[in-house]
């Protein structure tokens, strides 16, 4: 396993309260893997990979239990200094949402695809151009030599996030993270990153979270789903038995609500009111007030259920 | 109800002229759901605004129920623009975070008929109650509800004045996919109740072919195919649009994306392709493409291909 997450526990101190945005977490990814986190907007995704990488918001952001490991070694415990010199931006990588936060409007490309490369040591001078060029290439910036000197406004959306991607990949992380990578790009240029990051891991053999709220984009590249809700995974399991025999009502009524292409439905199943506070969230089982199947012992938080091989979820429904 | 002739869009910028709409023309059928489908930056939100009339056309005219919009007069022009609601992507911005939801939603209507109190009250509370929102909602601030519930709120606020034409501008994108459904749904059973006419701007195709009887691809401020929904998603003739339909990743992990699909990007609307001007992408360019302007062709199934036949 390069990445085992244990009953990860992430709060965030806010004058409002304690939001438990990554409330028991638990999951891993393999070499060569791609494991989707999907869910909705605000259900911990985002804070659960800045975990993996300690990037926490300063202040309210605190890891208050469970264990991160990579390739064995212990994340939680980690000195600052040693995170920052050997992990971050080096065995794990991020993309973030939106690739303007990534990159520094005043300095060139060329500038910001290098930091990572120099201050990991990856290479100098001479050497540390050329591996420039060499990972622009590879994420097809056309002409990357000649445009080494130009800044991100002179790029397009699509190529942005192929910038990201470079000074993601340089170092050749063991995990990479990739959050949202498509969310803002049009389908066309969605395809693109999509084949970009397939072609990245079958050069590297890098592990790879990709977080998501698109059900279409996580089933075109991922290998293994963890479904999100409300700071918890309610179902993991091979990417075919989540979408062809979802178990977790959640998971069901989120596949049943999305129109699909060549379907042409009168109605679309939605589903009923909306995602609780995290900071005040219901006991027991937090899907319970928008679930139909919800039952009197919803009220307690469900046991996992062992569905198949790699396939669990959690609810009483299930047990 | 609605039909563009020929409407074009020049904006002068420093840079340049800004072709962002160029000779569209198209109908939006009474009681029925139009959708102009394209990538970002194609012209779909430029459109939505000189219907709006937020915008003048360079050229072309538009008329609603056989009068050209820009010949009316001052009384046609405010009947008309009471007759035409919109709905903005994005919930957050749409509504003005001082207000009251109760003064957000009665703004129109007092721009337009101010009926007396009581009766902008009870109007109020009816659009409140179209939505599925409780009536004690005009009392509380925007920032009080979701994203969903605010969509509704700004769909409540385009009911009030009893609209004939709505004019959707991706009025789902900003929401999350367990929301999405309930609005979509709620659209149309509005469309159902009160014989609306809608045009929507949308980027997912799928929810497209949903929601839409018709459906326009734009590409570099152009129509590249028109027509039925079901006819345009079942048998693209235009091979951007064939390569659109083409890139969707499904949910379906059987699926296999076609990755070559339109390769490259879209040109810039400052200096677009001579000829079809999608030719620089298209796998199909024929030489003839680079230099003569494909002309639309096919009713009600159109496309504007030098390779598609009548
Ligand atoms: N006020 C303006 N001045 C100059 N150029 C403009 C202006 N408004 C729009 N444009 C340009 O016109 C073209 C069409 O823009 P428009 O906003 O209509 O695209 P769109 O299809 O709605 O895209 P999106 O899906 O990103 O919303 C783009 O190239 C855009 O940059
Ligand atoms: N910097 C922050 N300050 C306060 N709340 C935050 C911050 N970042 C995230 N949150 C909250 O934490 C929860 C989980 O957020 P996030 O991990 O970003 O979700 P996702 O990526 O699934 O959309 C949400 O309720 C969000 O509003
Ligand atoms: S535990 Fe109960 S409420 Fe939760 S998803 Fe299962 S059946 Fe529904
Ligand atoms: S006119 Fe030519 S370039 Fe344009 S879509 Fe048809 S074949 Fe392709
Ligand atoms: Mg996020
Ligand atoms: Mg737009």
């Amino acid at each position: 396993m390069v990445l085992q997450v244990e009953n990860l526990h992430t709060h965030l101190h806010l004058k409002r309260g304690i939001l438990r945005a990554v409330d028991g977490v638990s999951l891993s990814v393999g070499e060569g893997e791609t494991l989707g986190l999907v869910g909705e907007s605000g259900s911990g995704k985002t804070l659960t990979g800045l975990s993996l990488l300690r990037l926490l918001p300063k202040g309210s952001g605190r890891i208050v239990e469970g264990s991160i490991r990579l390739d064995g070694q212990e994340l939680t415990t980690l000195p600052e200094a040693a995170m920052a010199q050997t992990i971050r931006g080096r065995r794990i990588a991020m993309i973030m949402q939106d690739p303007m936060t990534s990159l520094n409007p005043v300095f060139s490309i060329g500038d910001q695809v290098s930091n990572p490369l120099r201050n990991h040591n990856i290479a100098q001078g001479a050497a540390l151009r050329s591996k420039v060029v060499e990972v622009l290439t590879q994420v097809r910036i056309p002409s990357a030599e000649k445009r080494l000197g130009d800044y991100p406004h002179q790029f397009s959306g699509g190529q942005r996030q192929r910038i990201v991607a470079a000074m993601a990949i340089g170092c050749t992380p063991r995990l990479l993270v990739a959050d949202e990578p498509t969310t803002a790009l049009d389908v066309t240029i969605q395809v693109q990153i999509i084949a970009l990051l397939r072609q990245i891991q079958a050069d590297t053999g890098t592990g790879i979270i990709l977080i998501t709220h698109d059900l279409g984009v996580a089933a075109s590249l991922c290998h293994r789903i963890a479904v999100m809700y409300a700071g918890r995974i309610v179902e993991t399991g091979p990417v075919r038995r989540i979408y062809k025999s979802p178990s977790h009502p959640y998971t069901q009524a989120l596949l049943a609500a999305i129109p699909r292409l060549g379907e042409k439905r009168s109605r679309l199943q939605a589903i009923p009111g909306q995602p609780p506070s995290l900071i005040d969230p219901p006991t027991g089982c937090r899907f319970a007030p928008r679930c139909p199947a919800r039952m009197e012992k919803c009220a307690e938080q469900p046991p996992i259920v062992q569905l198949a091989d790699g396939h669990e979820a959690a609810c009483w429904k299930l047990a | 109800m609605l039909a563009l002739q020929n409407v074009t869009k020049h904006y002068k910028t420093r840079r340049g002229t800004v072709r962002a709409v160029e000779g569209v023309s198209f109908e939006v059928r009474p009681k029925s759901t139009l959708a102009l489908v394209g990538e970002s930056g194609c012209g779909k939100t430029t459109i939505a605004k000189m219907i709006l009339q937020l915008e003048r056309p360079t050229a072309g005219a538009i008329a609603f129920e056989g009068a050209n919009t820009a010949t009316m007069n001052a009384a046609a022009l405010k009947q008309y623009r009471r007759q035409v609601m919109a709905v903005f992507q994005d919930p957050y911005a749409s509504l003005n975070p001082r207000l009251r939801v109760g003064t957000i939603i009665a703004e129109p209507l007092l721009a337009h008929e101010n009926p007396g109190r009581a009766a902008v009250e009870k109007r109020v509370a009816d659009v409140l109650d179209i939505v599925g929102l409780p009536a004690t909602a005009a009392r509380l601030y925007p920032h009080e509800f979701s994203g969903g519930q605010r969509q509704r709120i700004a769909i409540a606020r385009a009911l009030a004045l009893r609209p004939r034409l709505m004019v959707l501008d991706e009025p789902v994108s900003a929401l999350d996919v367990s929301i999405r459904a309930q609005v979509l749904n709620l659209l149309a059973d509005i469309q159902q109740e009160f014989g609306l006419t809608y045009l929507i701007i949308a980027h997912d195709l799928a929810l497209v072919e949903h929601f839409s009887d018709d459906v326009a691809v734009i590409y570099l401020g152009r129509v590249a195919e028109a027509g039925p929904t079901a006819e345009v998603f079942a048998q693209p003739r235009h091979p951007y649009t064939q390569a659109l339909l083409a890139a969707v990743p499904q949910p379906d992990p059987d699926h296999v994306l076609n990755e070559a699909a339109a390769a490259g990007e879209i040109a810039s609307a400052l200096d677009p392709p001579s000829g079809c001007r999608f030719h620089p992408r298209c796998p199909l360019a024929i030489e003839r493409c680079r230099s003569e302007t494909p002309e639309p062709r096919g009713t009600p199934h159109q496309a504007a291909c030098h390779l598609v036949e009548a």
